[in-house]
């Protein structure tokens, strides 16, 4: 039992298990070479702990698969917050947290000095001032102390705002609380709000939740704040592709997260000054990220950004080498107006970066202005059956399509048929 | 301001929930009980010891031990502070157009003026939901808003209600039902009400209303009890609409698939199998009836990466969209086909 912890110092080496558990469930042990056997199984064991009734284990051909099976659109809570409410402290972090508040809920507001005096008279335990003045300050970061001058020495007091005044006070509050804790960005904070009242989400599920973004939610505060002030950003990077895992460090000028609801991924939009372009980073790729100086361009670079994002389908800005070579996509559908009023609508409301002409009867053409031109395919494809024609875009995203819709045939309905169960 | 940090820790919780207790000595059980409330599933072996007073004071110090148990050591119970972090958490939703849908107009100009001097956590720029659908509800009308609140009301107080509404095909609907729960599409940025039909006074199917097609709704006064929408009524709810079996689905190791593909489903309940041998996916996903074609042509989206396996009538689905493709492109002169 000695040594474990179920709380963590960093949130970072954890992430990349639970992010491993919940997106790849079939791995096994000896999958997660990595990091030693020992690692694996204290990092299992904590997320067992977190995530009781989640998990599941399944023996495949090459061991115990662990995996983490939820139907996300089924659960009032998302279960990969608890790894938020797992951070390590120190005895005097706890002592101090209890201590310090139990002073100061009966004064209006005192010196350091008077705050260590106080905790020694009514609790017998004396703390170096140092200590007290950190956590001071550290609370006053967070808000829940208030640090003010009086004359030349430093005077602390409670903030006054508490959770339950706010949710009695405001009746519908609670209400809101729930709902952003469950959907939006960075509902975990809601969730923080909720437990702190011992309140839970009885009202709201979520459909095409994708639960695993909490993961990345630790990073936004830095990133947002460095948009806010017009900052750079350097930004650690790492990707596993092929199996080999590597990190790379880019120097960033941060414009918006960009988030796709329909495939589960976020990124940070960015521009590059090192190669002079956009780019886009899976925020589940960042390792880290650090605010560096103001960008004296930021203003200029903004403005370019507006220009350029509105051909932009998803959050690809293509390839530099198709620059120029690039023609509007365009799209030819049909689709019954009497009796497929649906796909129409669907059309309409689905599109994006084009316009969707009506050509004649039952026949639709939608022109899809992009930079690149692979990025829409994979929506189209969600209309098969209904494409009468593809022109324009790149010659490459138009081969990889006919190419496609070749092999699906003779996938489902040639001879190709090995994997029919 | 961090989320990561131990004040809204699962232990901070358990401590200030035992501190928070007056009157009464506790005994040990309670501090187990608590420990199970708000701590992890292994807490109850390391949590217990930091807060029961132990001989060699390894413990935190906050209880004492007496005559007839355990007390806090403080004169207070611990405050719940609305910390920095939280309160530029909600200054920024009340940015959010849903925001009115909860709190009613008054209300909103309370909070505003409380946050006044707080800066938002982000702001809706800082944001862009790429491939939202844009038909999303009109969640600033006021009839919706109207709709809206009236459910919620029905909702936690398990009131019937009188619906006009309008089906997915257009056509005009109405019904009693109980509204049990709400579900908000963020891809189509809708909400819907999960809800049981009332007849003669009893319960029977469930059924989905998009609020935004709702036309009128009247109460009933016909109150049901709190366990027609508890979590056991809402698993009868759920496993009613569940598909019989899962499809499933075989994902190549070919143009990074299989990362795709398992990111795009992350939102399904799924059992995965991978070949080791070539990196392939075998894939069951479980789904509900009603998503049945999003699912199919979410899987087509896929193109020859993915191939549906099983069972046999989605399959062919499958197989005629794509037999239909194929004859669309091959009557096209010089489509490229």
């Amino acid at each position: 039992m000695s040594g474990f912890s179920e709380l963590i110092k960093n949130f970072e080496k954890t992430r990349d298990y639970l992010r491993d558990f919940f997106i790849y469930g079939y791995k096994v042990r000896g999958d997660f070479d990595r990091k030693s056997a020992r690692t694996y199984d204290d990092e299992k064991r904590r997320i067992e702990s977190w995530l009781n009734g989640c998990l599941k284990y399944e023996t495949s051909q090459r061991g115990r698969q662990t995996s983490i099976s939820v139907d996300s659109g089924r659960i009032s809570e998302n279960p990969l917050y608890k790894a938020f409410y797992a951070k390590s402290f120190t005895d005097n972090d706890i002592k101090l947290h209890f201590l310090l508040l139990d002073i100061l809920s009966d004064f209006e507001s005192l010196t350091l000095k008077e705050l260590i005096e106080k905790t020694d008279e009514r609790f017998g335990i004396l703390f170096e001032e140092q200590t007290v003045r950190n956590k001071l300050k550290e609370y006053a970061d967070e808000g829940i102390v208030i640090a003010e001058r009086r004359g030349k020495t430093a005077c602390f007091s409670l903030c006054p705002d508490r959770v339950s005044d706010y949710l009695n006070e405001l009746p519908g509050l609670s209400d809101a609380v729930k709902f952003y804790s469950a959907a939006g960005v960075l509902g975990v904070v809601g969730d923080s709000i909720l437990k702190a009242a011992d309140m839970e989400n009885d009202l709201f599920f979520i459909k095409h939740n994708y639960i695993v973004h909490t993961l990345e939610d630790s990073l936004l505060p830095e990133i947002i704040s460095a948009i806010e002030q017009k900052r750079f950003l350097a930004l650690r990077t790492f990707s596993s592709r092929n199996g080999f895992p590597k990190e790379n460090e880019n120097f960033a000028v941060p414009m918006q997260v960009s988030i796709s609801v329909q495939t589960g991924r976020r990124y940070l939009i960015a521009f590059i000054p090192q190669y002079k372009r956009f780019n886009s980073f899976r925020l589940d790729f960042l390792r880290a990220v650090k605010p560096g100086e103001i960008c004296p361009d930021y203003d200029r670079i903004r403005e370019k950004y507006d220009k350029n994002i509105v051909r932009c389908f998803g959050a690809s800005f293509g390839e530099r080498r198709e620059t120029g070579n690039v023609t509007p996509l365009k799209v030819t559908f049909t689709a019954d107006e009497n009796t497929e009023p649906h796909i129409i609508q669907r059309l309409l409301r689905e599109k994006r970066c084009g316009k969707l002409t009506r050509v004649s009867e039952n026949l639709y053409e939608l022109d899809i202005d992009v930079f690149d031109p692979m990025e829409p395919m994979h929506w189209i494809k969600t209309f098969i059956g209904r494409i009468k024609k593809l022109e324009g875009g790149s010659e490459s995203a138009r081969r990889m399509f006919f190419s496609d819709i070749k092999r699906m045939n003779e996938m489902y309905n040639g001879d190709s048929n090995e994997h029919i169960q | 301001m961090n989320i990561f940090s131990e004040i809204y820790g699962a232990y901070f919780r358990a401590a200030a929930s035992l501190l928070a207790r007056r009157g009464k000595p506790l005994a040990e059980s309670d501090i187990y009980k608590a420990v199970e409330r708000h701590g992890f599933r292994d807490s109850a072996l390391f949590l217990p010891k930091k807060l029961l007073p132990q001989k060699d004071n390894s413990d935190w110090g906050l209880l004492r031990k007496t005559e007839n148990g355990f007390v806090p050591i403080t004169k207070n119970p611990p405050p719940t502070i609305l910390s920095g972090l939280q309160k530029s958490w909600l200054k920024a939703k009340l940015s959010d157009p849903r925001f009115a849908l909860f709190l009613d107009d008054s209300e909103i100009e309370r909070l505003s003026e409380k946050l006044k001097d707080v800066r938002p956590l982000y702001k809706p720029e800082h944001f862009r939901f790429f491939d939202r659908f844009n038909d999303g509800d009109d969640f600033p009308s006021p009839e919706y808003r109207a709709h809206f609140r009236a459910l919620l009301s029905a909702v936690k107080s398990h009131e019937a209600l009188m619906i006009d509404y309008l089906s997915g095909h257009g056509n005009a609907m109405n019904a009693i039902v109980l509204p049990l729960k709400f579900e908000y599409s963020a891809k189509n940025d809708k909400f819907r009400v999960y809800c049981r039909t009332v007849s003669n006074g009893v319960l029977r199917g469930g059924i989905t209303i998009n609020i935004g097609r709702i036309r009128t709704l009247k109460p009933t006064g016909k109150r049901f009890t709190k366990t027609a929408a508890d979590n056991a009524a809402m698993n009868r709810f759920f496993s009613d609409r569940r598909a019989s079996e899962p499809v499933t689905v075989y994902v190549k190791p070919e143009r990074n698939a299989p990362e795709r593909f398992l990111m795009e489903f992350a939102n399904y309940e799924k059992r995965t199998e991978r070949d080791p041998e070539n990196g392939s996916l075998t894939v069951d996903i479980y789904y509900d009836r009603a998503d049945e074609t999003e699912l199919l042509i979410l899987l087509l989206s896929f193109g020859a990466a993915v191939e549906i396996l099983a069972p046999k009538y989605f399959r062919e689905q499958a197989a005629e969209r794509v037999k239909k493709q194929a004859e669309l492109l091959n009557k096209e002169k010089n489509s490229g086909y």
